[in-house]
């Protein structure tokens, strides 16, 4: 067979092929954004997403979603804009949801023993599937950006409520008032992380009364259509082919 | 000459792997926090620790135990270091081996960080409640905010049983009882699962038909819009709405079930109360002092007054945690870890009773191996070459009195 001849023979074996070629493709893209999305999300977002007791009605709902559309933005961009796929920012958050479990359950509990209800991970699942769906209906980066952007800062605190909710329970505590995340990052003890360095309910929302979450993610969605934004061109440049020959 | 290189190129694979097995077989624990390899100035000049207690050697699981002490705040702190105004009393123990069941300054419950004024003494406490068997290292600790960690002395305490017996009970101001270490983690587990099947259900609709090869032959030929279908919209319009009904159904049904949350607490604790120490009856002057490298001595020459009406003699000589004692004067007898600690380190040439009104110039030495094996022999590096520390005085009643001392250094090399 020369270098010119086709591998497959019939129609039958080349959809064969198609199919084998999109499960590892799948398979390979899967774990190479869990990697890089990881690795980004751990530094940039760090402790607002491994501790119960960073996560609070300010900078936890500001700083997760603008720091986590970044790689949705850009994959998006490749996967919508070269094969009409309408997966990308799903496809983003479920490898980061798998890769931070990993990491908290090996790592955070297997490793050095925090219980799971202190270090469990953020879900950024609804968010990731609305910016999907609105790509897939309008065809239009701009409108994505700003409703799917909108919507993913949005969406955050709601969809973590139910997680978080347990663990905002008030206690009296050696008559000082706590919540149990709180407890908890008492409790379980972090050498390295001084109570000072927590960067939690620091703000000027006090205008706002207890309302301040509401306030924080309509905060979030506005900046996260910006970081849509800048992220999806990111997206473009690093999934076009002009370097490659012949292209 | 092949042959050569062929043997070099063999041997050394060998070496490799010889080098990384062993790396694999001996992995030490790391069963220390650094203590020694902070700078000697920082330990000297920053944070005191005197009259520590550890309650216990060894611990069940789920029984508490105690490290009481007082830490004095050093006057002479060091420019470099930022000030102890936010602060916090932290413990330094290798991870959640046990919990900190509570922590005191002065009295005060200290969740949170706290401001220390220079110069002051505080008593502390902090109350463990063994988590994890093993022997772990525990010491005090206190952080500054951009000034670091500064730890005290540590000493190891064995902690027994099993860490599944482990319990964590709270009662919650609205009556529920839970055990922290296991709370909400079904729940958790359940709504990742949740939002994760759901994801995968999203991509898995995507899936079922050919992805890549098809779509880009299809993309390059113009024919982007043959890819999308109606029912894929309908599809992903579903997932969109279904997605933003769950969400809202679920906060609403969690706001029922929690109707009472607060958020996170946080902030400085201010005016925490110090010691109120009796005043000074002794006064030291450091006329000069030198550290002999090559003897891991410090000399000190220094005027003592006693200005009290009962007569005095130096017991103890405390700096970085390392106390040298006099044992004429003073013995141990509190448990102290003896990495720590020079019974027979500290040397006065006249070490008699100093009566009420007498001053004395006396040469005292500090000397021990804790030197060298601290790194506190360091101090002769610093760019600010001074040292710091405690001198404890016993009178007539057995009572103890601490006079801080805080001068130059001149180091010795012969």
């Amino acid at each position: 067979m020369s270098a010119s001849q086709s591998a497959v023979r019939s129609r039958a074996e080349a959809v064969k092929v198609s199919r084998t070629f999109d499960w590892l493709i799948c398979f390979t893209l899967f774990f190479v954004i869990l990697g890089g999305y990881h690795v980004h999300f751990m530094l940039v977002a760090g402790d607002w997403d491994f501790w119960s007791d960073w996560k609070d009605r300010r900078l936890w709902v500001t700083v997760l979603p603008i720091m986590g559309i970044t790689f949705p933005a850009a994959v998006q961009a490749v996967l919508w804009w070269r094969y009409r796929i309408a997966f990308g920012a799903t496809l983003c958050v479920l490898g980061l949801l798998f890769g931070e479990w990993v990491n908290r359950y090996f790592n955070f509990w297997g490793w050095t023993y925090f219980p799971i209800n202190f270090v469990f991970p953020s879900q950024l699942i609804p968010g990731a599937i609305v910016l999907d769906v609105v790509l897939l209906l309008s065809n239009s980066m701009q409108l994505t950006a700003v409703v799917g952007g909108l919507g993913f800062g949005l969406l955050f605190y709601p969809g973590n409520w139910p997680m978080m909710a347990p663990l905002h329970l008030p206690v009296e505590y050696n008559g000082m008032m706590m919540t149990l995340a709180d407890l908890s990052g008492y409790h379980y003890v972090r050498t390295g992380m001084p109570e000072y360095i927590r960067m939690v309910e620091k703000g000027t929302l006090r205008t706002f009364g207890k309302d301040v979450a509401p306030v924080s993610a309509f905060f979030s969605g506005f900046v996260s259509i910006i970081v849509y934004f800048v992220w999806h061109f990111f997206g473009r440049w690093f999934g076009n082919t002009a370097f490659t020959k012949g292209s | 000459m092949k042959l050569i290189k062929d043997k070099v190129a063999k041997l050394s694979f060998v070496a490799l792997l010889i080098t990384v097995t062993a790396a694999m077989f001996y992995a030490p624990a790391a069963s220390a926090h650094g203590e020694k390899s902070q700078a000697a100035f920082m330990r000297m000049r920053t944070i005191h620790w005197y009259d520590l207690n550890w309650s216990k050697d060894a611990v069940p699981v789920n029984d508490t135990m105690t490290v009481t002490g007082k830490f004095h705040v050093f006057a002479g702190w060091p420019e470099t270091v930022a000030k102890p105004e936010v602060s916090f009393l932290n413990i330094g123990i290798p991870g959640p081996v046990f919990i900190r069941a509570g922590s005191w300054i002065g009295g005060q419950l200290v969740p949170r960080s706290v401001s220390l004024e220079l110069g002051e003494t505080y008593e502390f406490k902090v109350l463990l409640k063994a988590r994890r068997p093993g022997d772990w290292h525990v010491h005090s600790m206190l952080n500054v905010q951009d000034g670091g960690p500064i730890i005290g002395p540590g000493k190891w305490v064995t902690i027994t049983g099993s860490m599944s017996q482990f319990t964590n009970p709270i009662t919650t101001l609205t009556g529920q009882t839970i055990d922290l270490e296991h709370w909400n983690i079904g729940n958790i587990y359940f709504w990742h699962a949740f939002w994760y099947a759901i994801g995968l259900a999203y991509i898995g609709y995507w899936v079922k038909s050919p992805v890549f090869v098809p779509r880009l032959i299809a993309m390059d030929a113009g024919k982007a819009d043959s890819l999308i279908s109606a029912t894929d919209k309908k599809v992903g319009l579903g997932f969109a709405i279904a997605t933003l009904l769950i969400v809202a159904a679920t906060m609403q049904s969690t706001n029922e079930q929690y109707p009472i949350t607060t958020p996170l607490q946080a902030g400085l604790l201010r005016g925490i109360k110090s010691i109120e120490m009796p005043a000074r009856t002794v006064a030291v002057k450091v006329d000069s002092a030198t550290y002999r490298v090559p003897g891991r001595a410090m000399q000190m020459t220094l005027t003592i007054t006693n200005n009290g009406d009962s007569s005095v003699r130096l017991g103890e000589f405390m700096t970085a945690s390392v106390r040298f004692l006099d044992p004429a004067v003073h013995e141990d007898d509190t448990g102290y870890p003896d990495d720590l600690l020079a019974e027979e380190g500290l040397t006065v040439s006249d070490n008699s009773p100093i009566a009420p009104g007498q001053t004395r110039t006396v040469d005292v030495t500090a000397s021990d191996a804790a030197w060298e094996v601290y790194r506190l022999a360091d101090l002769i590096y610093d760019p600010d070459s001074r040292f710091a520390g405690l001198l404890f005085f016993t009178d007539e009643s057995g009572n103890r009195q601490m006079v801080t001392v805080d001068a130059p250094l001149i180091p010795s090399f012969i």
